[in-house]
């Protein structure tokens, strides 16, 4: 047998064409280059499955406010470098993935997490590796790590105030309650503390009722009749709390405007809804349907109008594949949670979690939703505005209400 | 502030007696842009206003009504005008020459409601058309205790339409239920028990507790005929609405797992892309509809009807392509398909995500899918559930007349029943393998466009059906079309009646447990064919 003969030469040549292709095809789970005087911050935001398209887009705000912050000079004399992953949607992968950009990738500060399942499986990594994680979601609060920097609002400053809202003259006097929330942690520590809060209200037990489906579920043809019915039943206004995440909350809202229901029957304040989740909803039958965040598109003021154009400009330089006209209140908390982090880091002259720590007390920062965003020595919350908005027929939200300065964020429920 | 609209209204109320009494138009519109409490005031005025109100007058509070609706009322300038397609016109006169700058001021929760009844209740009295003032009834009749108990009278002696007059009259007399005239009581009674939903109930039922349920026989046995008969009407409405939600579930579960059915039960190949399919054939979907928004923007509702033979051949195109490349080489090697086709399912979904992107694709939704109809009671048929039910009922006819009828139908029976025999009397089965995973990727692409107006589309759907596919194509029992049809009924419909009594979770693990319970004591499933397997 010849040494070089054909099936031989295959087999070589398609081994070493394999190892040439596969590092290229198989990108590390982690992107990362090195370079001098740069400091590193770690993304955990997911770019497939489930939460794909909402946390996708905050990778980009991330490294958008570190080339802000760069052109200004860095931070401590190093420019900043976003390392960005993908935990794939898949809960117990953020902590690997966050384990790694801790021990190996050696990033400063951590900025993610969507979901608080998330959250809640990330915690014991930075507690142990005394690391720090700004979190830009609003959550369900009853949590209060030193090593998690709680940018968005605990529910005492964004549920409750909206919840009021609707109990009051000015909304629409709601008197009972259909909860629907995806199966997990969030939505059951809301409605649990929304239950107290209405029992020393003193509202009855039978005004209200609570429902949960398992993640991405779609169907919810069943449980909207039930809200039709209990909504015919006697007592007073019925509002829906949803607390369903992910690609439940278009569905829900479809079959919702489908079964005849309008925000004028039945008014729906979707805690977790979006500009981006009414995309591919006609919302013309929506309309008057609300939602609560500490930031909304349509905020007043010089800030907001910047970074709506800092982000269209950079969607066309980055080339991201999500609309350079739609700003989500997630976005806008990571992009002054990296602000919030430079500052901090400025303030300390140094790069390790003690010292950031120590210079969180005292930070204020402009944020684009119009309030002075501010952190005090007491915990690592932020206090933010607060606004309700209300779907408009053109998918985005309008201002329907916003409070009147930030409020002092509380962290532990004082209900259930 | 509430009793600011109170007072507005009893003013009205009082300027109402007299004839043909004018709206105070400028302050009306001056109230509409005056912020959340004088919008209140302004709705108010213009609902008591309405009943007595000149033509003209009628049609103005229509207009302003419908233009902060609308949110073409704008508040910026001098005066509030009016944004009109023939340009703004002031708000006060509707006459054009206005400033149309500024904003439209923002309608409250409490206001919209208000608004829409005052847009409606003039509607009924200036309508062009019969259907418009039909329209504005209907929207009426369920706000009829807020309303002012003059305005369906006076609404019945202006209409020229003997239908709808009666109509308006029978919606009057249903308002009278707290009128002092006894008679007109029971009266009232007896027409709100006539639409028996749930809505009626709780009116009806409240009056047990009024004084005269006590004293007056007549008045109590209305009462309590009312409740009898609506409560029997809405137990009729409520199993109604569990057969049709069950239905509509089933109809999902046999589009999605129709194909699987097909190839699982063919070449025992457990396709795991078959999901992915189901999107790919919504991604197609999509395609044809911006294909036809460029080319025929005329005919854009019918792009669903349009795409059907397209997603069909796309899918089964790509299906076939996949059999001729890939599943062929593993036959023998069952645990590699399924390996192979995961990873085909992976590499679709980041195709579709870097191709595409992540965000659900935006559907045009044609008017005959949108919304539903209240047919009984509480009872709604909502058309996009209509539209996929009729789709796989239509989908199952066809897939049956292939199966049986045809001489493609007959290879891939003999081949599923004994593949070795089949191949002695001459029957390509490699081809037949080809074409039946041709047809059952087909029928996936089908489950997708029928889907689209259902459920959000974006690149992960597919995954949401893979579970439920083989669920119900194990429990049919592999390889049978009637025992996809079966189990998809028996699981949509167990599901739709666990879900209320225990939540959609439990419902999903009660499910579950059935069929394992189930399959110990049938492991061959509902339906098993006859004949001799490998």
């Amino acid at each position: 047998m010849s040494p070089f003969d054909r099936r031989t030469f295959i087999k070589t040549t398609g081994a070493l064409a394999a190892g040439a292709i596969l590092p290229l095809a198989a990108p590390p789970l982690i992107q990362s280059a090195r370079a001098a005087g740069t400091v590193k911050l770690g993304c955990l935001f997911s770019s497939s499955g489930t939460m794909a398209n909402l946390e996708g887009r905050l990778n980009y705000v991330a490294k958008m406010a570190a080339d802000e912050i760069n052109a200004a000079g860095g931070v401590n004399g190093s420019t900043i470098e976003v390392v960005t992953s993908d935990p794939a949607s898949d809960w117990p992968l953020y902590a690997q993935v966050g384990r790694q950009m801790l021990a190996e990738t050696k990033v400063a500060a951590l900025f993610g997490c969507w979901t608080s399942v998330s959250r809640k499986s990330v915690l014991p990594v930075v507690e142990q590796n005394d690391g720090l994680l700004f979190y830009p979601l609003h959550f369900e609060g009853d949590e209060n790590s030193k090593n998690v920097v709680y940018v968005n609002s605990p529910p005492a400053s964004s549920v409750l105030p909206a919840v009021d809202y609707l109990m009051s003259p000015d909304g629409v006097e709601a008197k009972r309650f259909f909860m629907i929330g995806s199966d997990y942690v969030w939505p059951r520590t809301i409605n649990k503390q929304l239950k107290g809060y209405w029992k020393s209200k003193g509202i009855e037990e039978s005004a209200w009722k609570e429902e949960y489906v398992p993640f991405s579920f779609s169907n919810f043809q069943t449980l909207v009749n039930q809200v039709r019915s209990f909504a015919d039943a006697p007592g007073g206004k019925l509002v829906v709390v949803l607390t369903v995440v992910g690609s439940s909350i278009p569905d829900f809202m479809r079959e919702f405007a489908n079964q005849g229901i309008s925000s004028s029957d039945v008014p729906v304040l979707g805690l977790d809804m979006v500009e981006a989740d009414l995309e591919g909803l006609d919302t013309q039958k929506l309309v008057g349907h609300l939602n609560c965040w500490a930031y909304l598109q349509q905020a007043k003021g010089e800030a907001n109008q910047t970074f709506l154009k800092s982000w269209a400009d950079y969607v066309g330089k980055a080339k991201a594949p999500f609309r350079p006209d739609v700003a989500i209140d997630p976005m806008v908390s990571t992009y002054d949670a990296v602000h919030l982090w430079a500052m901090a880091a400025k303030k300390a002259g140094s790069f390790a979690t003690p010292e950031v720590r120590k210079a969180f007390d005292g930070l204020s920062f402009d944020c684009p939703s119009g309030y002075k965003i501010a952190m005090t020595a007491e915990n690592n919350y932020v206090s933010r505005g607060v606004f309700i908005g209300s779907v408009n027929e053109k998918q985005g939200f309008d201002v329907l209400w916003q409070s009147k300065d930030a409020p002092k964020p509380v962290p532990m429920s004082q209900y259930g | 502030m509430q009793w600011r609209g109170a007072v507005a209204g009893l003013f009205a109320l009082l300027a109402a007696c007299g004839p043909a009494a004018a709206f105070d138009r400028a302050a009306i519109a001056g109230w509409s842009c005056a912020g959340a409490s004088g919008m209140t005031e302004a709705a108010n005025a213009l609902i008591f206003g309405v009943a007595s109100a000149s033509k003209e007058d009628a049609a103005w509070a229509a207009a302003l009504a419908g233009a902060a609706l609308d949110r073409t009322l704008k508040c910026g300038g001098a005066a509030p005008a009016i944004e009109t397609p023939q340009g703004p016109v002031d708000a006060v006169t509707l006459q054009p020459g206005a400033a149309g700058d500024g904003s439209a001021p923002l309608l409250s929760l409490k206001n919209r409601p208000l608004f829409e009844t005052a847009r409606a209740a003039a509607t009924l009295f200036v309508g062009a058309t019969p259907g418009e003032r039909s329209a504005a009834l209907g929207a009426l009749e369920r706000r009829a205790a807020s309303l002012p108990t003059d305005i369906f009278e006076r609404a019945a002696d202006a209409e020229t339409d003997a239908g709808l007059k009666e109509r308006i009259l029978g919606a009057g007399q249903a308002a009278l239920l707290n009128s002092p005239d006894m008679t007109k009581r029971v009266a009232a009674i007896e027409r709100i028990a006539a639409t028996p939903d749930r809505r009626a109930l709780t009116r009806i039922a409240a009056l047990k507790a009024d004084p005269a349920y006590g004293k007056d026989p007549a008045f109590k046995a209305a009462v309590d005929a009312g409740v009898g008969s609506i409560e029997r009407w809405l137990a009729v409405s409520n199993a109604l609405n569990a057969l049709y939600n069950g239905l509509s579930f089933a109809s999902i579960l046999f589009m999605a797992s129709a194909g699987l059915a097909i190839i699982f039960g063919l070449m025992g190949v457990i396709n795991l892309a078959q999901g992915e399919f189901i999107m790919l054939g919504a991604y197609v979907t999509y395609a044809v509809q911006e294909a036809m928004r460029a080319i025929a923007p005329g005919a854009l509702d019918w792009y669903l009807i349009v795409a059907i033979p397209v997603v069909f051949a796309v899918t089964a195109g790509i299906g076939v392509a996949l059999e001729a490349t890939l599943v062929r080489r593993l036959y023998t090697r069952p645990l590699m398909t399924l390996l192979a086709t995961w990873a085909v399912s992976l590499l679709i979904v980041n195709l579709v995500r870097v191709a595409v992107g992540t965000q659900n694709l935006q559907f045009v939704t044609p008017s005959y899918i949108t919304g539903g109809r209240l047919v009984m009671g509480d009872f709604i048929v909502t058309w996009n559930r209509l539209f996929a039910i009729v789709f796989a009922a239509v989908t199952l006819g066809l897939t049956w007349f292939v199966l049986k009828r045809t001489p493609l139908g007959l290879n891939i029976r003999a081949v599923t029943q004994n593949r070795a025999m089949a191949g002695c009397v001459g029957i390509a089965t490699r081809r037949v393998d080809m074409m039946a995973f041709g047809l059952g990727s087909g029928l996936a692409g089908l489950a997708g466009l029928a889907l689209c107006p259902i459920y959000s589309v974006n690149p992960q759907m597919g995954s949401n059906f893979i579970v439920d596919s083989f669920m119900v194509v194990v429990l049919g029992g592999v390889g049978t079309l009637a025992g996809a049809v079966i189990a998809s009924l028996g699981v949509g419909q167990i599901n739709v009646l666990i879900e209320p009594l225990y939540g959609a979770v439990a419902a999903k693990v009660i499910v579950l447990l059935m069929i394992i319970v189930f399959l110990q004591f049938r492991p061959e499933g509902l339906y098993a064919v006859k004949g001799r397997r490998k």
